[in-house]
C-alpha cells in the first residue's frame, strides 16, 4: 500500500495518508495538516461538522504510530489560523507522542513561536541536511533537492469511456518532491505534469504511481 | 365614500388617459374593497399594476376621506417584483396614478442598486408605498424595530409570482409573509401571476395553507382572449442543417427578412453567450443594422438595458437579441415580431414570449422559431400544436427548505431577536413548511445555536445566542455583518465587474471564464471587442481593442433548461408521427424527410408502442443509447438508475451523458443487453431506493448542496462586486461537501441536498409514469455500426454524470492501462 522510492541514494517512503518517511533520518514529512481550519470556520457561524477535527488527530496519530520515526517535521501549515481552542488538542497529541517534532514555518502559521517553544517544537524557516531542502513554499535551490507543501497537488486522470478522476498526489519533478496536504478540510490544486516528472496518486488504502 | 364613486373617480381618471378599464381590473379593485386576498392572473403587459394599485388607493380614499389635505407618512404598501430592473416602470406607474388623485401617496424604491443615502432617510420616513426585491424585503427584517415599520401596512403585492414560486426566493417570501401577517395586522396579500398549471396551488402557497387568508381570497382571470400562431423558420435545403448545435447561425440569413419587414423585433436567444454571438454575427454580415440593433441579457449593465428599454418603447430599434432578461415585465406595445432561437423547452415560457407581439387584445400573436438543429425541428412542430391548445405547465413549490429557514431565522435573530415559540406557530402556517416535524425543528434550533446536535468541550462555535429569557439573538457583529451581505437565494459563480481602463462599466462575467484569460488576450463581450488588461480584486479592466478579429465570446454557466412533461408528451407524439403516411406530417417533419431515412438505414424510427435502445463502438468505448423522450432531468435520473443497477451486475464504470430525447451509458464495456432484460431493469419497483443509492454515486446532489451551503450561511462569498476581505473564511462548497458525506451524513442540510435532487431535479414521480410507460413498450435493441441521427447531439454532449462500481485502486490502474502520454 505504500510506495518507496530512491532519491540522490536515499530511500523514502510515501503513504497513503499523505505522510512521507525518509529513512535514512528516520523522520517523517508531513505538509498542510491546516489544524484549527474547522474551528476557525465554526466560531465564525459556520457550522463544519466537529469530527473532522478529530479525524485529523487520528489520521495524524495513525502514521506516526505506523513509522516510529525519530522525529516528525512539519512542512508548513500546521496550524491554519490564529490561536483556538485546536491547540489545546494539539498540547494533548504533541504530550502523547516520543518523536522530536520540528515545523518549517508556513504562509498560515502565525501562532507565536513561544506557543511552540513550550512543546518542545522548533521552528524554522528551513532545513538543509545531505543535499536535501526542506520549506514549505516550493523552491529551486542549485545543489539541493527540494521537499516542500504549500501547493496541495492533486491530479486528473482521464480514461477511455470519458472516464475522470481526480486524486491528491505527490508531485515529483527532477529536484522537487511537493506532498500532499494532509489535512481532513483542506483543497487540491490540479497539476499539469511534464514529461520527466513522476506523480504518485493517493486513495485510501494506496499509493499508486501513474506513469 | 360608497364603492361606486370610487369605481367613478379611478374610470374618470382611465378616461382622461384614453384607457378604459378591463374587466379583470374592476373585478380586482371590488375584491380588493371587500377586504379581500387573492391571486390576479394576467399576463405582462396587460395592465396589471393598474388593478392592483388603483384597488389600494381607491381604499385608502375610503378611509381616508380627507385625503388630499392631510398625509400621515409611514409605509402603507409594499410591491415586491423579482427583477429590480421593473421597479422603476412599476414605481412610475403608481406615481402617475396617486398623483392623478391628488392623494399625496409617495412612491419609494428599495433594491440592491438603491444607494446607501437614500436607504438611510427611508429607514426615518418610508414611502407610502416601496417597490422592493424579495432580498431587500428580508433585510428590513433585520433592522432593529422592523415590526414598527411595517405596522399599518395594508397591502403587499407579490408581482410575477410564478416566476417566485418555483425557487427558493418563493420560500423566502412565503416567511416573510408569515412574520408580516403577525405585526401588520391589516394587511391584506394579493399576488400576480403569468398563466401555470396549478394557479389554485399557486394561490395557497401564497397565503398559506387553510389560513384564514386563504379562505378570505379570490382567484381573478384575466381573460384577453388571446391567441398564438407559430411558424417555424425550415431552410431551403437540409443538406447543411447540423445534426446538433446549439447556436443556430447556420440559418442567420432567414431572420433577416423578418426584421427588414417589421417595425421592430425581438429574438430570443436561451444562454447569454448565443446572445452576444447571435449580435456579433449578425452586425458582421449586416453592417447596415448598425445602430438599429441591440443587445439585451442579464450581464449588461444596467443603464445600457434601461436605454434598449426605452429605445425598444420608442420604436427607435429595429432588432434587439435578448434572453429571458426580456421575458419579465416592461411593457413593449410597438413589439411587432418575435423569434425565438433554439427550443424554449416549456410551452408556457415560449407562450409568455409571443405574447410579447401583437399586444392589441384580440390579435393574433405570432411567433417565429428557429431550430438550432435538426431533431429540434419536432420540437417546432410540438410547440405549433402546445400553442393551439395553450397547454402549459405546473410550477412546483419548494418543500421542507431548511437553509432559507435558517437564512430566515438569522435574519429574525439580527433584528430584534425571537423566541421560537412565536415564530414556530407563523413558520408551520406555510406552504414550504406544514410538513415540518417537532424534531426537525429542533434539531435547526441547535443547529443555530450549537452548530451541532450536542453540546461539546472545546468547540467554539458561535453565531446565535440564547439569552436568559429564552431570546433568540445574535450579539456579534461581524456574525450580523456578514449575514447582511449574503442574504439571497440566488447562487452564482462570483462575478466579476467588467469595466474600462479609463472608467466606464460594462457588465459582469463570471470568474471561470476570465480565468482562462491571460493579459492581453481579446474577449467580446457586449458586443464589443475588448482586451483585457489586468484582473484587480473583483474588476476586470479593459480596453477597447485594436483588433477586428473574430475574438472569444464570453459566456455563463447558468443551468440548462429541461422539457416539461407535457412539452414531452407532445414531443413524443409528434415523434411517432413520423411513422404516418408523409401527406399526414407536419411542414417541419416533412422537412425531416431525410433525416428519418437516414435513421432507418441502422436503425428504426419508434412508433408509441416501442422503446428504443441503441449500441455502437467507437475509439471513446461502448456507447448505448436510450429514448424515453422524457426531457433532460428525467433522463439525467433514468440514466443514473439503469447504470446504478446495471453496476451491481458486475464493477463497471459508466459516463452517462443526456439530453431532452434520451440518454447514453458509455462505458469500456460493452453492456449485454440481453442480462438488462432478463433482470428486468426498467421496473418501477425499488426505485426511490435504488435511485437514493444511485444519487450516492453520482454528483448531482453535490451540485444542490452549493446552493444550500451559501444559503444557510455556512460559506461566505462575499457581496457581488465587493471585493471579500474575509478570505479566510472562503471555502469551497465542494469541500465543505466531502467534510459532511465524510464525518456528518445525518445533517438535514446534507440530506436536504438529495431530497432536492428528488423533488426538483429527478422529478420521481415523473420518472415512475415514465418507467411504468416503458414497462408497457416493446424494447427495440439495435446494433449500430456508427452514431444515428438521433444519438448523434446526445453522444457529443460533454457535460455528463459519472457511476461506478468498481474500486477506485482498480479504476485508476485500468485508466493507467490506457493512458499512453499526460
Amino acid at each position: 500500500m505504500t510506495q518507496e522510492i530512491s532519491i540522490q541514494k536515499n530511500t523514502f517512503t510515501m503513504h497513503p495518508s499523505g505522510g512521507m518517511l525518509w529513512h535514512e533520518k528516520r523522520m517523517l514529512l508531513i505538509a498542510d495538516v491546516h489544524l484549527g481550519k474547522v474551528s476557525h470556520f465554526r466560531k465564525h457561524g459556520s457550522a463544519v461538522p466537529l469530527r473532522a477535527v478529530a479525524a485529523n488527530f487520528d489520521q495524524l496519530t495513525r502514521v506516526a504510530d505506523y513509522y516510529q520515526a525519530q522525529s516528525i517535521c512539519f512542512l508548513g501549515d500546521l496550524f491554519h489560523s490564529s490561536l483556538n481552542t485546536e491547540w489545546k488538542l494539539f498540547e494533548k497529541w504533541v504530550q502523547s507522542r516520543d518523536e522530536t517534532l520540528i515545523l518549517i514555518a508556513g504562509n498560515h502559521d502565525i501562532i507565536s513561536p513561544v506557543k511552540y517553544d513550550n512543546l518542545n517544537i522548533d521552528i524554522y524557516s528551513e532545513f538543509q541536511s545531505n543535499g536535501f531542502l526542506l520549506t514549505h513554499h516550493p523552491e529551486e535551490r542549485k545543489g539541493f533537492f527540494n521537499f516542500c507543501g504549500h501547493i496541495h497537488p492533486g491530479i486528473r486522470l482521464g480514461g477511455i469511456g470519458r472516464q475522470v478522476l481526480k486524486l491528491s498526489c505527490f508531485f515529483k519533478t527532477e529536484n522537487q518532491l511537493i506532498l500532499p496536504a494532509f489535512g481532513t478540510f483542506t483543497g487540491n490544486y490540479y497539476l499539469e505534469p511534464q514529461s520527466g516528472d513522476q506523480v504518485f496518486a493517493i486513495t485510501k488504502n494506496e499509493v499508486i504511481p501513474i506513469q | 365614500m360608497t364603492h361606486k364613486q370610487l369605481h367613478k373617480l379611478a374610470t374618470n381618471w382611465f378616461k382622461d388617459q384614453g384607457w378604459k378599464p378591463f374587466a379583470f381590473q374592476e373585478e380586482t379593485w371590488n375584491a380588493f374593497l371587500e377586504g379581500k386576498n387573492g391571486l390576479l392572473n394576467a399576463p405582462t403587459g396587460s395592465g396589471k399594476t393598474y388593478a392592483l394599485w388603483v384597488a389600494f388607493v381607491l381604499d385608502y380614499i375610503k378611509n381616508n376621506p380627507d385625503y388630499k389635505t392631510k398625509h400621515k407618512p409611514g409605509l402603507k404598501a409594499i410591491w415586491i417584483t423579482p427583477l429590480r430592473a421593473l421597479s422603476v416602470e412599476i414605481a412610475q406607474a403608481a406615481q402617475r396614478f396617486a398623483d392623478g388623485l391628488d392623494t399625496q401617496l409617495t412612491v419609494g424604491i428599495r433594491t440592491g442598486d438603491t444607494p446607501q443615502a437614500e436607504r438611510a432617510k427611508q429607514k426615518k420616513k418610508m414611502p407610502d408605498l416601496l417597490v422592493t426585491t424579495p432580498e431587500s424585503l428580508q433585510l428590513l427584517l433585520t433592522s432593529k424595530g422592523y415590526d414598527k415599520v411595517f405596522k399599518n401596512t395594508t397591502a403587499i403585492v407579490i408581482d410575477e409570482w410564478h416566476e417566485l414560486l418555483g425557487s427558493k426566493r418563493g420560500v423566502q417570501v412565503e416567511l416573510g409573509l408569515s412574520r408580516l401577517k403577525t405585526i401588520a395586522p391589516q394587511l391584506r396579500i394579493w399576488g400576480v401571476s403569468a398563466t401555470i398549471g396549478n394557479l389554485n396551488q399557486a394561490r395557497e402557497v401564497l397565503l398559506g395553507p387553510e389560513s384564514q387568508a386563504f379562505k378570505n381570497s379570490a382567484l381573478i382571470k384575466a381573460n384577453l382572449g388571446k391567441t398564438y400562431k407559430v411558424e417555424s423558420i425550415i431552410p431551403e435545403t437540409m443538406e447543411k442543417f447540423p445534426w446538433r448545435g446549439h447556436m443556430g447561425l447556420h440559418l442567420l440569413e432567414e431572420v433577416v427578412p423578418i426584421i427588414n419587414n417589421s417595425k421592430t423585433t425581438l429574438l430570443f436567444t436561451n444562454t447569454r453567450a448565443q446572445c452576444e454571438l447571435w449580435f456579433q454575427k449578425l452586425m458582421h454580415k449586416h453592417p447596415e443594422f448598425a445602430g438599429e440593433m441591440a443587445m439585451h441579457h442579464g450581464s449588461i449593465n444596467k443603464e445600457t438595458r434601461l436605454w434598449v428599454e426605452e429605445a425598444i418603447r420608442n420604436e427607435s430599434l429595429k432588432a434587439v437579441i435578448c434572453t429571458s432578461s426580456l421575458d419579465l415585465g416592461v411593457d413593449f406595445a410597438p413589439v411587432e415580431s418575435i423569434i425565438q432561437i433554439g427550443g424554449p423547452k416549456g410551452v408556457a415560457r415560449f407562450l409568455q414570449r409571443a405574447g410579447r407581439s401583437g399586444h392589441q387584445p384580440g390579435k393574433e400573436s405570432v411567433i417565429y422559431f428557429l431550430p438550432t438543429h435538426a431533431i429540434e425541428l419536432i420540437e417546432a412542430s410540438a410547440l405549433g400544436k402546445a400553442a393551439i391548445n395553450q397547454v402549459v405547465e405546473d410550477r412546483i413549490p419548494y418543500l421542507l427548505s431548511f437553509d432559507v429557514l435558517i437564512q430566515y431565522l438569522t435574519t429574525l435573530a439580527v433584528s430584534d431577536g425571537f423566541y421560537p415559540a412565536e415564530i414556530y406557530q407563523e413558520v408551520k402556517q406555510t406552504f414550504c413548511f406544514q410538513a415540518m416535524s417537532d424534531e426537525q425543528w429542533r434539531w435547526i434550533l441547535n443547529f443555530i445555536t450549537k452548530g451541532s446536535q450536542s453540546l461539546q468541550a472545546y468547540d467554539e462555535y458561535k453565531k446565535i445566542e440564547i439569552e436568559e429569557d429564552g431570546k433568540f439573538k445574535v450579539n456579534s457583529r461581524s456574525v450580523a455583518m456578514r449575514h447582511r451581505l449574503q442574504i439571497g437565494t440566488i447562487v452564482g459563480d462570483a462575478a466579476l465587474q467588467v469595466k474600462y481602463l479609463k472608467g466606464g462599466y460594462i457588465g459582469t462575467v463570471e470568474e471561470w471564464f476570465i480565468s482562462k484569460l491571460k493579459p492581453g488576450d481579446v474577449f467580446t463581450f457586449a458586443g464589443r471587442n475588448l482586451e483585457l488588461y489586468r484582473i484587480k480584486g473583483m474588476q476586470v479592466l479593459v480596453k477597447k481593442a485594436k483588433t477586428k478579429k473574430q475574438a472569444r465570446v464570453v459566456s455563463w454557466m447558468g443551468g440548462r433548461l429541461t422539457l416539461s412533461a407535457q412539452m414531452s408528451e407532445l414531443l413524443r407524439e409528434e415523434l411517432y408521427s413520423a411513422n404516418l403516411p408523409l401527406e399526414e406530417q407536419t411542414r417541419e417533419l416533412q422537412a425531416l424527410k431525410d433525416i428519418f431515412e437516414r435513421q432507418r438505414v441502422e436503425s428504426i424510427v419508434p412508433t408509441d408502442d416501442q422503446f428504443l435502445i441503441e449500441t455502437f463502438k467507437s475509439r471513446e468505448g461502448y456507447h448505448h443509447i436510450f429514448y424515453p423522450f422524457e426531457g433532460r432531468f428525467v433522463h439525467e435520473a433514468l440514466g443514473s438508475l439503469l447504470a446504478y443497477r446495471i453496476s451491481l451486475l458486475s464493477p463497471i464504470t459508466f459516463s452517462i451523458a443526456f439530453n431532452d430525447y434520451g440518454f447514453e451509458i458509455l462505458s469500456d464495456q460493452q453492456i449485454d443487453m440481453q442480462q438488462v432484460l432478463d433482470n428486468d431493469l426498467f421496473t418501477s419497483a425499488y426505485l426511490f431506493e435504488d435511485l437514493q443509492k444511485s444519487l450516492n454515486s453520482t454528483e448531482m446532489a453535490r451540485r444542490k448542496f452549493r446552493d444550500i451551503a451559501v444559503i444557510s450561511g455556512m460559506v461566505f462569498t462575499g457581496f457581488p462586486g465587493k471585493i471579500i476581505k474575509n478570505k479566510h473564511l472562503q471555502s469551497n462548497s465542494q469541500l465543505l461537501f466531502e467534510v459532511f458525506r465524510d464525518y456528518e451524513p445525518e445533517n438535514l442540510l446534507f440530506q436536504q441536498a438529495y431530497r432536492e435532487t428528488f423533488e426538483h431535479q429527478l422529478e420521481e414521480g415523473r420518472l415512475r409514469i415514465a418507467l411504468e410507460r416503458i414497462e408497457q413498450q416493446e424494447i427495440v435493441v439495435k446494433n449500430c455500426k456508427k452514431a444515428t441521427p438521433f444519438s448523434f447531439p446526445i453522444i457529443t454532449d460533454r457535460l455528463r454524470e459519472k457511476l461506478s462500481s468498481e474500486k477506485l485502486e482498480d479504476r485508476i490502474k485500468n485508466m493507467l492501462k490506457y493512458l499512453d502520454k499526460y
